[in-house]
């Protein structure tokens, strides 16, 4: 890539475009142009081509229709290095949090018998039909996160993935913990940091935007003791850690441990 | 034989859409757009889920416009529990709003519908010839999201809007900021008037019968909350009836529906707000609103660009004054407890596209029913009319530049196609 300015496409699939708007509204975007030709990405660029070559892919947004499917396929096909974006194109997004619901349910209590020409599905990840390179996390991420994953590709170097929870960045801000001191349902402890813990800083507790930290170490399981001790229902817990999480493979069974288990 | 001509993506918009134009030797016979970003199902998804679990997904139906989600989502919940924010409250939530106006008209105008009027395909490519303009669109953007950064938590999905209130208020020293770079701001806001003044408004597109829906707004000042609907021909209603002037259809083409009056497609956004309440407009606003008046024309869905040039001017000037109170009150109180009683509750308010819906019945602390109608699904019919009257008087022309104009009509509405993708219970 030394010489040649580096491909870039950004591809959305069903979302709400806000990735690539906090992609688009960065100031150093600016910087970068010297260094990549833009082949696809569609919220600017007109002369934007789905079937073209690329270096790096960015994929914003959920798998909710078979078109998507085969979408993200031929991506893989074009592109060298596959990023997965925010919480739709990793973990499925807010769409997947009716995961538990019937499709034809869903369908029916918003568009009635309505019949539409294109086929939906339930909301997926994207590394559900293909593989992803790597990942970048929040809903949206963070400019400083695109920022890293750019700035080591560019270099042909890899980014590191993030391993600790955001409770790390919010006890270094100095706030009152949410969980402890206020007894609000904070998911901080299980979910990626990144964002320097961004809504705690609010007075606000997680929602987990950002995922599950990785490694097979999201502690649901400790988190949904803790939360069980509040007062919390089984129903509770999963339907508040599944706003972001409908389709980690861990979620189930390790709250339903905790409550199996008894006191 | 002719061949359709389509365009499957259409660029600089938010969402996924296609248009689709029909001709045969007589002329057009077919226009479609076609909504083809996949269904989200955020009514039926939050529907038995907590209500402040709830609120916190609503501005995810859409980036451009998540703090007007948030916000309209969250009044209706008030309404719905019974609880009325105090009046310093409510002035702050208005200033997070225009924060989201104010970002979302600089983004439309500069770096979605400027490059086709300046000959090119993507925005970053105009920087070298206009560098100014990009700088402007750049920090004009950056004082909305830095309004919505404070107030908000963050530029997109917003966290810190509560039930009650704010989660935290910004510092002193914090609001002082925002005023005096909103006072930087206003130039470049009246540059953007001038500049905007100079564009095409293309006159094929000059409908005659298009009536404006907006809100009324609270307190006679221009604004964007309001517990009244105004209609260009005169109508008016409360915000509750919105069910029986605001009737939405499913169409084939399309994962978002079709909203009708009268059995008729209507417009909002930008132009129906200055068609319908200009005379609430003050300041500098109202200078420049009066000296262009002939170019904010009701039957021309292109006056919607300019529209949002004067509004930008606007809402900066709003948005300082609404500081200056804030300031003259300090200290302000951020949350005040809520109660979450059964009940439901209406909100229209004007997102930077126009009318946003949300209609809210709480039980047991849980949402009950939800319906959200986006500005977008309700321009989508109209918007499918002045397509196809621009086709119809280009059709024989060379098929680029049908597309260019068939997409530049799309572009004057600033549709925001993941928002009108979603939707109601029939």
């Amino acid at each position: 890539m030394e010489n040649e300015k580096v491909r870039i496409g950004f591809y959305a699939l069903t979302s709400c475009y806000g990735c690539q708007l906090q992609f688009a509204m960065m100031d150093e975007i600016l910087h970068l142009l010297d260094k990549a030709e833009i082949e696809c990405w569609f919220m600017v660029e007109r002369d934007s081509d789905e079937d073209r070559e690329v270096d790096i892919a960015f994929i914003e947004g959920s798998v909710s229709t078979q078109e998507e499917v085969e979408l993200v396929k031929k991506i893989r096909e074009k592109a060298k290095i596959v990023v997965a974006v925010g919480a739709c194109a990793t973990q499925g997004g807010v769409q997947s949090w009716g995961k538990d619901k019937e499709l034809s349910e869903l369908w029916k209590t918003v568009y009635g018998d309505a019949h539409v020409k294109f086929e939906p599905k339930m909301a997926e990840p994207v590394e559900k039909y293909i593989k992803v390179d790597y990942k970048l996390y929040g809903c949206p991420p963070e400019k400083k996160d695109f920022l890293y994953a750019l700035g080591t590709f560019l270099v042909g170097s890899w980014p590191e993935d993030i391993d600790y929870p955001v409770c790390v960045e919010c006890r270094l801000r100095g706030n009152p913990c949410i969980l402890i001191e206020k007894g609000e349902p904070c998911l901080g402890p299980v979910t990626v940091a990144g964002c320097d813990a961004r809504c705690p800083g609010f007075n606000v507790a997680c929602i987990g935007c950002r995922g599950a930290v990785g490694y097979d170490v999201a502690w649901f399981d400790s988190l949904a003791l803790e939360f069980k001790k509040k007062g919390l229902t089984k129903e509770e817990i999963l339907e508040r850690m599944k706003i972001f999480n409908a389709h980690n493979p861990k979620l189930e069974e390790m709250v339903n441990k905790i409550f199996e288990e008894g006191e | 034989m002719y061949i359709p001509i389509t365009v499957d993506h259409i660029a600089r918009v938010e969402g996924k859409g296609g248009i689709e134009i029909v001709t045969s030797d007589e002329g057009v016979k077919e226009v479609k757009l076609n909504i083809i970003e996949g269904p989200r199902f955020f009514e039926a998804i939050t529907i038995g889920k907590k209500l402040e679990e709830a609120l916190a997904i609503y501005p995810r139906v859409c980036s451009f416009c998540s703090a007007s989600h948030k916000l309209t989502a969250l009044e209706a919940a008030e309404k719905a529990i019974g609880f009325t924010p105090r009046p310093e409250i409510q002035d702050l939530r208005e200033l997070l709003y225009m924060g989201d106006t104010i970002e979302s008209h600089a983004l439309h105008l500069y770096l979605l519908v400027l490059p086709d009027y300046l000959g090119y395909s993507n925005p970053l490519a105009m920087v070298d010839k206009y560098k100014k303009e990009i700088e402007y669109a750049m920090a004009l953007k950056n004082v909305g999201s830095k309004i919505m950064d404070y107030l908000g938590s963050r530029a997109i999905h917003q966290e810190n809007v509560v039930l009650g209130g704010f989660g935290k208020l910004p510092t002193k020293a914090q609001f002082e900021e925002l005023r005096r770079e909103l006072k930087e701001a206003l130039p470049l806001a009246e540059y953007t008037v001038e500049l905007f003044s100079k564009l095409e408004q293309y006159e094929e597109v000059t409908d005659d019968e298009m009536v404006h829906m907006a809100v009324k707004p609270r307190n006679d000042v221009y604004g964007i909350y309001g517990d009244y609907i105004k209609v260009s021909d005169g109508f008016e209603f409360p915000v509750e009836d919105y069910k029986k002037h605001i009737v939405e259809k499913v169409v084939e083409h399309s994962f978002a529906k079709h909203s009708f009056y009268k059995g008729k497609p209507f417009m909002v956004g930008a132009i129906s707000r200055i068609v319908n309440n200009a005379d609430l407009l003050y300041g500098k606003a109202k200078e420049l609103y009066t000296q262009y008046k002939d170019l904010l024309r009701y039957n021309n869905c292109f006056a919607n660009n300019f529209a949002q040039a004067i509004e930008l001017v606007y809402f900066i000037e709003k948005s300082i004054d609404i500081i200056d109170d804030t300031l003259a009150k300090w200290p302000v109180k951020e949350r005040d407890e809520v109660e979450l009683k059964d009940g439901f509750g209406v909100s229209i308010t004007e997102a930077p596209r126009g009318l946003l819906v949300y209609a809210l019945e709480v039980k047991d602390g849980r949402v009950n029913y939800a319906d959200i109608i986006t500005p977008t699904a309700m321009n989508l019919a109209i918007m499918e009319r002045h397509v196809r009257m621009m086709a119809e008087n280009h059709w024989q022309d060379d098929p680029e530049r049908l597309k260019l104009l068939a997409e530049m009509t799309v572009r004057a509405y600033d549709p925001c196609i993941s928002c009108s993708v979603h939707v109601v219970r029939l």
